[in-house]
């Protein structure tokens, strides 16, 4: 369905990525893991063209095109077939949970607004959310607003999410509401591709988890190959590092 | 000199405040001029192209550095001048023009840093969320980013306006016949008695002024952020 071959990503004279590839079926649960710096984000923020890669090429089902030379509608139709979700939630300062989630629909995709807000509803529903339509971003808390924003993210029904690094910023006790949340969302089959450092979560959810380092795909496999066999000597430092008594994995 | 005729501050406001209403006009011309030049200006700002960017920094760098009674006269001497070159005469214009042109350069420069700090205050990644949404550019602009920029502008708008209008009495050095005008004029025909009573008067004038500007953007400023302020019953 997605497929990205060969991306290479540059700020400057610093080389983020250089030359990834990532190939997404439908129902994908992607996790990618990775030690800051890695590119995990560079790499998420490139797939719908936050970031504009100097090299590589896309192929989102019958859309094929190189990053470099994307016309604005390319980049509006992927933009319109992903969603995102963000590590700071992003939410609209000026729009209520519920016109968080109608916007997009009503004002970018023409929506009908009595469609749009229904669907909004459902969304927020979906979230655990029933009882904040009306209320401001500055109202909720951190694990409410990111609930949002992922109600915001699924209720265009785009055909792969995007998060990026989606519980990095909530307090610990908030974090598990998302992660149920997303949870849920892979039950239901939709196909994610998510960068986190919740191991757990990659442990029980993904279907393959990606390990990155210095700009490239280091290793990947099975949640239970790369965790408990993984191969190269840079995923086993990381693992080491990151996982502690927690994690009944042995390596 | 003369006895304090405190009586006389009520005849001199009776005398200028028909002409209140030319202060009020060259304000609201300026003003509107002078913000849709700041829009320019900020959007080249934001927009980091070189030559756009390097044009509007100068521009504002160098009209915040003269003082509105030197740019007041350069204009009132130099635009004449500069038109005639290309053959248009405006020697015969309304002093007004003068005012205006002057004092939208000035409050443009302004206006530019209030909605550059404006715009720099929002997360820019409620701009990326937009684009994700589906949003365009212009309709993320004008629909999440516009509408909180405004909000955050306004106390700085309303003492650029404040300052303009304080100002903008300075108008009356190349005569144009406004309230500060017509107040000078009487202290004229009075051959100078009276002045302090017509000073007076005129302090009141904008004083009033003052209050009623802060009065309305207080308001306005109210009803832009209604509903967005942290409840004390929010979780």
């Amino acid at each position: 369905m997605l497929e990205i071959n060969n991306v290479h990503k540059s700020f400057g004279k610093n080389q983020i990525l250089k030359g990834v590839d990532l190939n997404v079926e439908k129902g994908d649960i992607i996790v990618i893991l990775g030690p800051s710096g890695s590119g995990k984000t560079t790499l998420l923020r490139c797939i719908n063209f936050l970031e504009r890669a100097e090299e590589g090429t896309i192929n989102f089902d019958e859309i094929h095109t190189s990053f470099k030379g994307a016309s604005k509608q390319d980049i509006s139709r992927i933009r319109k077939r992903t969603g995102f979700v963000f590590q700071n939630y992003n939410l609209f300062a000026n729009k209520t949970a519920l016109q968080n989630v109608t916007e997009g629909l009503i004002v970018g995709r023409k929506i009908p607004k009595d469609e749009a807000i229904r669907r909004g509803k459902q969304a927020l529903d979906k979230v655990g959310l029933s009882d904040r339509y009306d209320y401001y971003p500055s109202q909720l808390s951190g694990g409410q607003q990111q609930r949002v924003g992922i109600a915001r993210a699924i209720a265009a029904e785009p055909d792969v999410i995007l998060f990026d690094e989606p519980t990095s910023a909530l307090d610990p006790e908030l974090v598990g509401e998302v992660l149920g949340v997303m949870k849920s969302l892979a039950k239901e089959g939709a196909t994610m591709i998510v960068v986190t450092h919740e191991m757990g979560f990659a442990q029980d959810v993904a279907n393959e988890v990606v390990f990155m380092d210095g700009g490239v795909i280091v290793e990947k496999g099975t949640p239970s190959e790369l965790f408990s066999r993984p191969k190269d000597e840079r995923t086993i430092q990381f693992l080491k590092r990151i996982i502690r008594e927690d994690f009944d994995y042995s390596i | 000199m003369r006895p304090f005729h405190p009586q006389l501050i009520l005849t001199a406001l009776s005398k200028t405040l028909p002409y209140l209403w030319v202060t009020i006009a060259v304000m609201i011309a300026t003003v509107v001029i002078g913000s849709l030049i700041g829009l320019l200006l900020t959007r080249a700002n934001i927009r980091r192209r070189l030559i756009g960017r390097s044009i509007a920094q100068i521009y504002i760098y160098v009209t915040r550095c003269i003082p509105s009674i030197v740019l007041l006269f350069i204009v009132y001497y130099g635009l004449p001048e500069l038109l005639l070159a290309f053959g248009i005469n405006i020697n015969n214009a309304s002093r007004a023009v003068f005012v205006i042109t002057t004092f939208s350069i000035l409050f443009s420069a302004n206006m530019a840093e209030v909605f550059r700090s404006a715009y720099e205050a929002i997360d820019p990644g409620q701009r990326e969320a937009a684009l994700c949404a589906g949003l365009s550019e212009w309709q993320t602009f004008h629909r999440i980013l516009l509408p909180q920029c405004t909000v955050i502008a306004l106390p700085n708008f309303t003492n650029a306006l404040v300052n303009l209008m304080k100002e903008g009495s300075l108008a009356y050095t190349i005569g144009l016949l406004d309230i500060m005008g017509k107040g000078q004029v009487m202290i004229g025909q009075n051959n100078g008695s009276f002045a302090l009573e017509t000073y007076l008067a005129l302090a009141i004038v904008y004083w009033c002024m003052t209050l009623l500007i802060e009065k309305v953007f207080a308001t306005l400023e109210k009803h832009l952020t209604r509903g967005q302020k942290i409840l004390s019953d929010a979780p």
